[in-house]
């Protein structure tokens, strides 16, 4: 995990993971520059690099569609977990791509004239006209710097060293990349192109993305705030976290405060533990994860805390806040107010089994 | 095997896969490599026809003719029917200054071909081979033009070399830096039209004198424009003699 920063911590799951991605990204350009040759073939074919520039630009679009679609799908179906464990390789692979396309347009539209290839393309002479003439070029250039400031600080001695605030906000600004991209394609290729289909595809695209993002924060949204526990004193200001037959051995279930971050409360055998639902790591959801070899285990990248701690076992130097947690009849409650990270509590016991 | 039975039911990416993600991985990449690849593929079969456009990039040859620096360095030759106007450019994005000199010479010019719809051009070899003279004094007589009248037309100001085969496709909003970076840099501007069945017609642009344009002279290339202008015909080529500050867009 953190103990020492390593270029990427292989193992199989991230070889098999980056392979395929690359054969997606080949089989993706293949299939253009394959279909573009075959439909305009002989005089009437692209030139060479004129093809290979739109199958660059093209498959990275896709690609960021992907990489867009993972956040959302996980959270939807855990079965697309997997998917999000190596999505940063994901993004690093569509920056290369991305920057495919740049330097081809850059040294063919750009190149062999008598100006800077970069200034040509970026900042071309002309006049400005609606909507052709808005400067499409600037719109894609800018999307590329944002995607290599993220490739560029994707690894975690970034994320630790940047904070995960600023990290985060930082790689937020793929949405701000992807409105800029849209705008790229629909000011620049879109105003030559007339099939329908580019159009059709596109707004498929926006809406799939749009609704798949909005379902996902909805089912967030909806989470019902838990009520506070109506069990006197003792109790007072206590978050109800449900019944204890209802949380699963082995997982958890998410506490919504009235204020403040969500509580993942697990279960583990006999033993109920409160901590913080988000990750030290990048802030994936803890409560999302399970117990595994008797540690919280996050399901985005697997970071491991202890459920009595909130730390992350040795060698690793992680913490979480933890919670302290009652069992009162047949339910589980939680005091919001959280512990330091790291804080030791005792974990609540069912019935017959002492009380924490 | 020891790992599988401590299967979590979650994924954690440094264990193994539990047996249900496996499953649904087997489904779900090879449909997202198809999806994939099918949607590439559409966008692909989809594009603009570039065009006919030939660059016989690997075919050096030698042409004999009349050359004239204006409006655009050209050569004139004769053939069985009426004068071939071909225009003359350089490698890269450049018009060729050095033609200048043998300016109503008979010459021999040696480069490569681009041609389209039976329009041609020639690209120079860098070499000073490139014109030979093949006469000491101007040749003393010359082509006529025909007055046509004036015209509006609406097309696409591009550039000659892109167009007739260069690039593919040389039009259009992709193309449009690589149309102004040839333009300023001397390779001779057209106003492209078509009817409505699709079919090009070529304008050499040139002055109202109809001297050449400078290379800055012109805006809005690579967008849809209208222009008025008088027409003229020298040989097979049209000249629209144009006041590019009357270039509209549309
Ligand atoms: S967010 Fe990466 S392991 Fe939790």
């Amino acid at each position: 995990m953190s103990v020492n920063y390593r270029w990427v911590q292989w193992n199989r799951h991230k070889r098999v993971y980056d392979a395929t991605a690359v054969g997606a990204i080949a089989l993706f350009i293949g299939a253009f520059v394959i279909v573009g040759s075959v439909v305009y073939p002989g005089e009437r074919a692209l030139s060479g690099p004129i093809l290979l520039l739109r199958a660059f630009g093209v498959t990275a679009l896709l690609l960021l569609h992907i990489v867009l679609a993972i956040g959302p799908l996980a959270r939807l179906d855990r079965r697309f977990l997997p998917l999000l464990y190596n999505r940063r390789h994901l993004g690093v692979m569509l920056f290369f791509v991305a920057l495919g396309h740049a330097a081809l347009v850059f040294l063919f539209y750009g190149g062999f004239g008598n100006r800077n290839p970069i200034m040509a393309v970026l900042a071309p002479d002309r006049a400005l006209s609606w909507p052709s003439g808005l400067p499409y070029e600037k719109f894609g250039f800018v999307a590329l710097m944002i995607l290599f400031a993220m490739a560029a600080t994707s690894h975690d001695f970034w994320l630790k060293n940047l904070t995960p605030r600023v990290w985060k906000s930082l790689h937020m600004l793929v949405y701000v990349a992807y409105a800029l991209l849209i705008a790229h394609v629909v000011f620049g290729a879109m105003q030559s192109e007339r099939s329908v289909l580019y159009p059709v595809l596109l707004s498929a695209g926006v809406i799939g993305l749009g609704s798949l993002h909005l379902l996902a924060g909805l089912r967030e949204v909806s989470r019902p705030r838990n009520a506070e526990a109506q069990l006197g004193v003792e109790l007072a200001g206590w978050i109800d976290a449900g019944r204890t037959d209802a949380i699963e051995d082995g997982r958890a279930t998410v506490v919504c405060p009235g204020s403040g971050e969500r509580i993942a409360v697990f279960r583990d055998g006999d033993a109920f533990s409160a901590v913080s639902n988000v990750c030290a790591h990048q802030g994936g959801p803890l409560g999302e994860g399970a117990i595994v070899d008797g540690c919280i285990t996050c399901p985005w990248h697997g970071y491991q805390y202890r459920a009595a701690d909130g730390q992350s076992p040795p060698p690793y130097t992680e913490k979480i806040p933890t919670y302290e947690v009652r069992i009162a009849g047949e339910r589980v409650y939680v005091n919001p107010s959280a512990n330091a990270p790291g804080t030791p509590v005792e974990p609540a016991r069912l019935e017959g089994k002492g009380d924490g | 095997m020891a790992e599988q039975d401590r299967d979590s039911g979650i994924y954690v990416g440094y264990l193994p896969t539990p047996a249900r993600d496996k499953r649904f991985l087997r489904v779900l990449i090879p449909v997202l490599l198809w999806l994939g690849a099918i949607t590439t593929g559409l966008v692909a079969w989809r594009m603009q026809d570039p065009g006919t456009g030939v660059w016989n990039i690997s075919n050096e040859q030698t042409w004999e003719g009349v050359l004239r620096a204006d409006p655009y360095p050209l050569l004139e030759i004769d053939g069985a029917g009426e004068t071939e106007i071909v225009l003359l450019v350089e490698m890269g994005k450049f018009g060729p200054e050095r033609a200048r000199a043998f300016d109503g010479r008979r010459v021999e010019v040696t480069g490569f071909e681009l041609e389209r719809d039976g329009r041609r051009i020639f690209e120079l070899v860098p070499e000073d081979r490139a014109i030979s003279a093949l006469s000491d004094a101007p040749e003393t007589q010359t082509l006529v033009s025909a007055q046509l009248g004036a015209v509006t037309l609406r097309g696409e100001i591009m550039d000659s070399k892109c167009f007739l085969g260069a690039m593919k496709p040389g039009e259009g909003q992709g193309h449009r830096a690589c149309a102004i970076l040839c333009i300023r840099g001397g390779i001779p501007p057209m106003l492209v039209t078509r009817d409505a069945s699709g079919n090009a017609s070529y304008y050499l642009l040139v002055g109202t004198d109809g001297a050449g344009l400078a290379p800055d002279a012109l805006d809005r290339i690579g967008e849809p424009a209208e222009i008025s202008g008088e027409l003229t015909r020298r040989g097979d080529l049209m000249m629209l003699m144009i006041d590019p500050g009357s270039v509209r867009g549309i």
